[in-house]
């Protein structure tokens, strides 16, 4: 008897949760909202993401609690977001790689399958040698791999990454040829850098950063039209004559069809935690550019990210095991 | 270097807030390590943020607390269920939980706990007297020494096979095979997913792991129980290992923190590698080494000792160098950064206070976790007394739960359970699970850094062999290979005449 009616209790429980989850009470938002991270705890996406939830709480009234979803350069949480109902309770981390992995061939999704919410950030490539080396420009590395071709070794984040697609966008460029070297993440290929196992590596400007500055590692150039805020010494590629480089970002996302309604919330509490003083101190210490892209010039600039890589993925990566 | 940064340190963390911070994260830790598939990266990566609104001195105590804390109590479920609570602990299941189905879990506590804080203490001492020549060590490390680290490491399989040397070293291939699912390190193509983008990084170490040692056991045990009432409980052990037990532990113990602190300090290498080494370390060198994974005081006391040590070699790195030497060390460098400290070899001349007071903070960490330990050892180990069959169901619980949380992923939830199937397939057959789980670690390390390293020398093999680690590295594996052989052929040679007679 006791163990029918505790089932009963249970059942009666799960009904009443499943029902609250679809029919929202009262003025949005009513219940916590979920924004599902695409890496694993510990990660630039992660950190932006719980420091932005935390200061979002107190004008939501609500609480946004944070999940890691990771997996397949975050192909998975990207199809588990656009797959949820347009409630408004479930948005989303939504970095470049919401333009990358269709091409890449991870997962038939990208930003046109999703409401874009705002862009907060923004990290560009830069391009990294032993401070103790004998390159000091840009162009000193170029003549040395002009003169060698196929030799020197640039380390990046992994095939397919952000930074593997900007060294190839470099020897494409500069008419260079380089043999690139996967590791699994930034951090390691800077290690590897760092140990004298390469000879280069391309990776963001807050992952370099802390390593230039300490001065075991010199930044040769920013790939970018423009110099970055946070390297204002090292030159951007165009002032040597060079147009490369795709940057790596970050924003927030959530299942097409968002009610007007609830998507003005959502981006008006972005838009003030984005402007705390806090998120900006954090983004001038990881070495990232806070920049914030409202939902329409968001969706333009994903989607052209989106035609750019999937025409230039499969051209790049064309060459085989490279 | 001074002793006023020394003394600035250690006022920094005896303040009465930063000390309550420690004791929180220490404790948070605890929790954190003891649930099998909440590891301590996850603890102090939740955490991070949080610290964003807290001082510097008291968010590094919080995180350092965690890091401390959760490693000593992933021994916890290792002796009690068989489940390692993080993957550090998984050598510690091998003479933990054979001493608990003994009837000795609070003596295995006790050493998990007494050996846990020697590691710790042993690898904050060589971070507080050579923090450079280690993280240098570290450094050298590029993909053709972690190669060959992994050649050891699977060099071990026989000797973590318990005796069954041929099932062992075909579940170490299977734990090889298991390993090349996902995308192919160096192309990025798919291998063995069959379209599944859940698949595409791979089998879920820690769920395989929960799988294979918790619910395989549990399959097991369930399978072997006969009808009836079941075994009467055992009686309660003491804690404190005897003095003998001391003396014979003492050597183990010192080899595992010295392992541990080396193999931790080198990036990409964590605990988990580093206890299985000195384990195997520890029954070669033993008087006993037949006791070794049958409940070898010994053997646990290597283990804990090592995977503890590790998180001193890994700091090490990290403060060192500004590189990461372990997973849960790459999320405390993020940390830092937040609060606008930058790890790396300027920590040390111009924050030297700094660098004091998360030397103190660990060695406060470390003091807590023990007395935690040791006071919780009794009521714990009488967890053991509660009905089998609610145990096991406790256990499927914890098991389902903990895959889950791992990445909110169901598959790996099926994986647990599939690794849970074969856990039960291995002890039905006798086949040891110790050499699948280390193919299952090693074998992306391998994979990817041979090729890596060929990279490196332009597809040239002998170029690797000119690198003085990785002579050193082969060497070892070819020893550890041929020393049982060795073994076994003095044995016979010297028994024979006695045979004949």
């Amino acid at each position: 008897m006791r163990r029918s009616a505790a089932l009963v209790l249970t059942l009666a429980a799960a009904l009443t949760h499943t029902s609250a989850c679809g029919r929202p009470t009262g003025p949005y938002p009513s219940r916590e909202i979920k924004l599902v991270i695409q890496s694993t705890p510990g990660g630039l996406s992660d950190t932006v993401s719980r420091v932005l939830a935390a200061l979002m709480e107190p004008e939501l009234g609500v609480p946004v609690v944070c999940e890691n979803r990771p997996g397949a350069a975050g192909a998975l949480a990207f199809s588990y977001v656009t797959r949820q109902a347009p409630t408004g309770y479930l948005i989303g981390h939504g970095p470049v790689e919401i333009a990358m992995v269709k091409a890449l061939g991870y997962a038939n999704v990208g930003p046109e399958d999703m409401d874009l919410l705002c862009l907060v950030t923004k990290t560009k490539p830069v391009l990294a040698v032993r401070a103790a080396g004998p390159w000091r420009r840009l162009e000193d590395f170029l003549q040395a791999a002009r003169a060698r071709p196929g030799y020197y070794i640039v380390a990046n984040s992994g095939t397919g990454s952000i930074w593997h697609i900007n060294a190839l966008l470099l020897e494409r460029e500069t008419g260079i040829r380089l043999v690139h070297c996967p590791f699994s993440g930034s951090s390691a290929a800077l290690t590897a850098l760092l140990g004298g196992h390469v000879d280069a590596a391309v990776a963001g400007t807050g992952e370099v950063g802390p390593h230039a500055k300490a001065g075991t590692l010199r930044a040769l150039a920013v790939f970018d039209e423009s110099r970055s805020p946070l390297f204002p010494d090292t030159p951007a590629v165009a002032e040597a004559g060079y147009r490369l480089g795709v940057s790596a970002w970050g924003g927030f996302y959530g299942p097409k069809g968002l009610a007007p309604e609830a998507r003005a919330k959502l981006v008006a509490a972005f838009r003030n935690a984005f402007a705390s003083p806090r998120f900006q101190a954090l983004c001038q210490e990881r070495g990232m550019e806070a920049i914030f892209l409202e939902p329409e010039p968001f969706r333009e600039f994903a989607l052209a990210q989106a035609a750019f890589f999937r025409k230039a993925i499969p051209e790049l990566l064309a060459g085989g095991a490279r | 270097m001074t002793g006023s940064e020394i003394a600035a340190g250690l006022a920094a963390v005896l303040a009465w807030d930063v000390l309550l911070f420690l004791l929180a994260g220490t404790l948070l830790g605890a929790v954190f390590g003891a649930l099998p598939g909440l590891t301590a990266t996850m603890g102090v990566a939740i955490l991070t943020p949080l610290t964003f609104w807290v001082s510097t001195e008291q968010g590094l105590a919080m995180l350092i607390g965690i890091y401390c804390g959760a490693i000593p109590a992933g021994g916890i479920p290792a002796v009690l269920i068989n489940i390692p609570g993080t993957p550090a602990s998984i050598a510690a299941t091998w003479d933990g939980y054979a001493l608990a189905r003994r009837g000795r879990a609070g003596l295995a506590l006790g050493i998990n706990s007494l050996f846990a804080f020697l590691g710790q203490f042993a690898s904050i001492l060589f971070l507080a007297l050579a923090a450079f020549p280690i993280a240098s060590f570290g450094l050298r490390f590029g993909p053709a020494e972690y190669f060959a680290l992994a050649v050891f490491g699977i060099s071990l399989m026989a000797g973590v096979s318990g005796g069954r040397i041929i099932p062992g070293l075909l579940a170490g291939m299977l734990g090889l095979a298991l390993a090349t699912v996902g995308l192919d390190p160096m192309t990025a193509y798919p291998r063995f997913t069959f379209g599944s983008a859940e698949l595409l990084d791979g089998l879920a170490f820690v769920p395989a792991m929960i799988g294979l040692f918790g619910l395989g056991e549990v399959l097991a045990r369930m399978m072997e129980r006969t009808a009836g009432p079941g075994l009467a409980p055992p009686p309660l052990s003491r804690i404190w290992p005897g003095w003998s037990e001391l003396r014979r532990m003492a050597a183990p113990g010192l080899l595992g923190s010295a392992t541990g602190t080396l193999v931790g300090a080198i990036p990409a290498a964590g605990g988990d590698i580093a206890s299985v080494i000195a384990w195997e370390q520890a029954r070669r060198v033993s008087r006993r080494p037949e006791e070794f994974g049958e409940g070898s005081v010994e053997g646990l006391a290597a283990s804990a000792s090592a995977a503890n040590a590790a998180i001193g070699g890994a700091m090490t790195t990290m403060l060192t160098l500004g590189i990461p030497g372990d997973a849960p060390s790459a999320v405390l460098i993020g940390a830092l950064l937040i609060h606008g400290v930058q790890p790396g070899p300027l920590l040390f001349r111009d924050h030297g206070a700094l660098v004091y007071s998360i030397i103190f903070s660990m060695l406060l960490a470390a003091l807590l976790i023990l007395a935690l330990g040791l006071a919780g050892a009794r009521p714990l180990a009488r967890a053991l007394r509660i009905p089998e069959p609610w145990l096991w169901a406790g256990v499927i619980v914890l098991g389902v739960v903990g895959s889950y949380a791992l990445n909110n992923s169901l598959v790996d939830v099926w994986v647990m359970f599939g690794a849970g199937l074969l856990g039960l397939v291995c002890r039905r057959a006798r086949v040891p699970v110790g050499p699948l789980v280390l193919g299952l670690i090693l074998g992306p390390m391998m994979e990817a850094n041979l090729r890596r390293a060929l990279i490196l020398s332009r597809g040239d093999w002998s170029a690797l062999l000119a690198r003085p680690l990785v002579v050193a590295l082969l060497a070892a594996a070819v020893a550890s290979l041929a020393w049982p052989v060795w073994k076994a052929w003095r044995a016979r040679t010297h028994s024979e005449p006695s045979a004949r007679a």
